[in-house]
């Protein structure tokens, strides 16, 4: 085996070349990695917002809670299931809420925007415990207040602690608390009072979307059947977690494609520049090469030595641009969710599997880059070299 | 020989390494080409949106409705020459409900009149006005769903629960960019009474045509404070703020998009600036010999940047050759058929191509730069010494 000294001096020494083709594909992984770590956030704000022992039920045929209505009546009889868990205090463990979407003046940049708001009760607390204020306090039943989330605080005009907006003529909404709910898409609406909502939009009388706790998971296919067979009902159950995973389907499919388009392309044309870079390395070495060759290293030590140079090359650049990408992790991003028509803010999510996967990615880039010059070196004929 | 035709010639030194130059750089165009269509065609729905059309709809929210009889308010403020509503209809094709695309009930002889650009043959149109069932089908929309003019359709709502049968009387195509043809557009009338008279009489929102569309904002204004004193207040915008606020939901995939296409052309430099940087340093001893010969710093400058700016063109024009074809090909026709309500009208603009080839041009010249200067430094002697 020629030395890896020999390799990393060679880079050295050309430092330009190095330099240019390193940043190359130090920009391909900074992009490839920052998508995967969008679409893992999209993932993780959608996920953690549904739990696997909660139920929805919607109005049959809808497919979002905001096209759904489902009457007062109905909701007493879905809590009442016996598969439906029952709190300490003995009531069912479930709500009955409805959503509305409302515009808003976007800050930061000028146009408005959708902003969920979720009417609830205060039993809400209780049946979403990862929901806890952070400043302020909670909003008083029956009065025109509410809490927004976190993550959706000052990205629109008026929503910030004390500050209000208004739901309708002469009915203003006043924000007494911040909530957080564990990076999930709650974070982003706003919850107030069910009644003050409801009249408000004039929905006196239904709900959009009842939830409700199963005392275990595996009690989803009986409470599911015992729902949807009552067809005066007309209603559709659907477990939480897929539910919200149906939600955001669209959002980060448009984000894979696009980002996998564009990750697509920028390989190509860094791999390019890697075999720019390494054939040249080789033309320009053809004495060195014609030596190590006469030294009696073999021709698969040749090849082997021009390809982890190329790997060597690549993974440098790998390293920067995965370095660079988990300063995303600071950066949130806010788009309109396609289904629900309001704004979702979501994080870049970094994790190991993202990072390995990235010099990973380099590593290909390289080795496929290098290959073709790799085979030139190790097939050049001795005397020729020699004699350059 | 020219100067100029020395400085191409010295591309073809290197003939391996050149193509490769240009198949990377020209990859980079294709790429850049493809982001800023979408960029592009994402707005053009309010590039080309009509200047005498104006839209009401409730102040606090999309998802409230207006009283219809608004519409007879509207009718006569001052400045309005027609005036039409819709109704967001949500319904589904129950055959593929995961494929979304827009449905609206409209008023079908007001609507062909503000939406002039709606073009259906003669006597489908009548078809359509008398047929209180029928539906116009966008041209797109069609071969998506695989329906002709006499097929009866079925839609499942998702806002309006059940089954709505109906026919289609034509198909539409649109003479402007911003109407997209992808929609499906039927009698309110019928919904209307066919919905329980709770939910009887409400409509989406109102399009109004203007005498002059220079007026606009004065109408609107108009209209919004008539209905300021009724429950139900009105925004009214120009149909391009309204089309504009739609793109601005998506800023920041727009944003994203911005800085990825700076990237690109970030990594096209690298490589062409790459190419350069390796060739001058093999041909160091050859510009000492031409410096001895009598030719200055500033020939030896314009060799190398008229070298670099050459292999540009080539690539630019490659890169077009190649994008042009697949965008407003095969792509255009999917995006407009699957994506038709964000992307009415997906293809390249000449602006586009035109900025395209300037960039490449450009930089180009620029990744010679350096090289350039650092050449036209070299004294006649050290040059020389460098022979190898």
């Amino acid at each position: 085996m020629v030395p890896i000294s020999y390799n990393l001096r060679s880079l050295a020494v050309r430092k330009t070349t190095t330099i240019a083709t390193a940043s190359g594909i130090a920009l391909v992984v900074f992009v490839f990695s920052s998508v995967t770590m969008l679409s893992r956030g999209i993932e993780k704000t959608m996920s953690t917002s549904g739990s696997p022992d909660v139920a929805i039920v919607l109005r049959k045929g809808s497919d979002a809670e905001l096209s759904s209505g489902i009457e007062t009546p109905s909701v007493g009889l879905i809590l009442a299931s016996k598969e439906v868990k029952r709190r300490s205090d003995g009531k069912s463990d479930g709500v009955g809420e409805v959503v509305v979407v409302i515009t808003l003046e976007k800050l930061g940049t000028d146009g408005i925007s959708n902003v969920q708001i979720r009417g609830t009760s205060e039993d809400v607390w209780k049946f979403r415990p990862e929901a806890t204020i952070v400043e302020g306090r909670m909003a008083q039943p029956g009065a025109d207040e509410c809490v927004i989330g976190r993550a959706i605080r000052g990205r629109f005009k008026g929503l910030e602690l004390g500050g209000s907006f208004e739901l309708r003529k002469n009915r203003t909404l006043k924000i007494v608390g911040i909530m957080d709910a564990k990076g999930s898409s709650f974070e982003s609406e706003v919850w107030a009072d069910l009644d003050a909502v409801r009249s408000a939009f004039g929905r006196e009388g239904v709900v959009q979307s009842v939830r409700a706790r199963l005392s275990d998971a595996s009690q989803y296919e009986s409470f599911e059947r015992s729902i949807e067979n009552n067809r005066q009902l007309g209603l559709e159950v659907t477990r939480e977690s897929e539910y919200y995973k149906k939600q955001s389907e669209g959002t980060s499919a448009f984000i894979a494609i696009l980002g996998n388009i564009v990750a697509f392309f920028f390989s190509v044309g860094a791999m390019i520049g890697a075999m720019i870079t390494m054939y040249s390395a080789v033309a320009n070495r053809k004495r060195e090469i014609g030596t190590l060759r006469a030294l009696g290293f073999g021709k698969i030590s040749i090849m082997s030595s021009f390809l982890l140079e190329s790997l060597l090359l690549a993974l440098l650049g790998g390293a920067i641009g995965a370095g660079a990408s988990l300063l995303m992790g600071f950066v949130s991003f806010s788009m309109v969710n396609f289904q629900s028509w309001s704004e979702i803010v979501f994080s870049f999510e970094p994790a190991p599997g993202i990072i390995v996967g990235a010099l990973v990615f380099a590593g290909v880039m390289g080795l496929l880059g290098g290959f073709f010059p790799a085979v030139r070196a190790a097939r050049m004929p001795l005397i020729k070299a020699l004699k350059e | 020989m020219t100067l100029v035709g020395l400085a191409a010639r010295n591309a073809l030194r290197n003939r391996f390494r050149t193509l490769l130059t240009i198949a990377g750089v020209s990859v980079a165009i294709i790429a850049f080409v493809l982001l800023r269509t979408v960029i592009t065609s994402w707005n053009i729905a309010a590039e080309y949106s009509a200047k005498d059309r104006i839209a009401s709809r409730h102040k606090v929210s999309f998802v409230i409705s207006l009283p219809k009889r608004y519409i007879d308010t509207v009718r006569e403020v001052d400045g309005v020459k027609e005036a039409t509503w819709m109704s967001w209809f949500g319904g589904k094709d129950p055959r593929n409900p995961d494929n979304f695309f827009a449905n609206f009930a409209v008023d079908p002889k007001t609507f062909l009149e503000v939406y002039d650009e709606v073009s259906v043959p003669p006597e489908q149109r009548t078809a359509w006005l008398e047929d209180r069932q029928g539906a116009l089908v966008g041209s797109s929309l069609a071969r998506q769903l695989g329906v002709k003019v006499g097929d009866k359709f079925t839609m499942q709502g998702t806002i309006f629960p059940g089954d709505w049968t109906i026919n289609v009387s034509g198909i539409y195509t649109s003479t402007r960019k911003s109407f997209d043809q992808s929609s499906l557009m039927f009698h309110w009338d019928y919904m209307n009474e066919s919905l329980p008279s709770s939910r009887r009489d409400q409509i989406g929102w109102i399009v109004s045509r203007i005498d002059d569309p220079g007026r606009g904002a004065e109408v609107g204004a108009t209209i919004d404070r008539i209905f300021d004193q009724y429950d139900n207040q009105t925004l009214t915008m120009s149909e391009r703020a309204m089309n504009l606020s739609f793109v601005g939901m998506f800023s920041a995939i727009l944003k994203a998009i911005d800085i990825v296409t700076g990237i690109i052309l970030f990594i096209l430099l690298m490589i062409l600036a790459n190419t350069i940087a390796m060739g001058v340093r093999e041909r160091t001893s050859e510009y000492g010999a031409l410096r001895a010969l009598g030719f200055s710093p500033a020939h030896i400058r314009f060799f190398i940047i008229g070298e670099s700016t050459t292999i540009g063109l080539a690539a630019g024009l490659v890169g077009i050759a190649i994008a042009w074809p697949i965008v407003n090909g095969g792509m255009s026709r999917f995006i407009e058929e699957n994506m038709g309500g964000m992307f009415p009208y997906f293809r390249v603009e000449t602006s586009t191509l035109v900025l395209a080839m300037v960039l490449a041009l450009a930089l180009g010249a620029l990744a010679g730069v350096v090289p350039a200067i650092q050449a036209g430094k070299l004294t006649v002697v050290n040059a020389l010494r460098r022979v190898e």
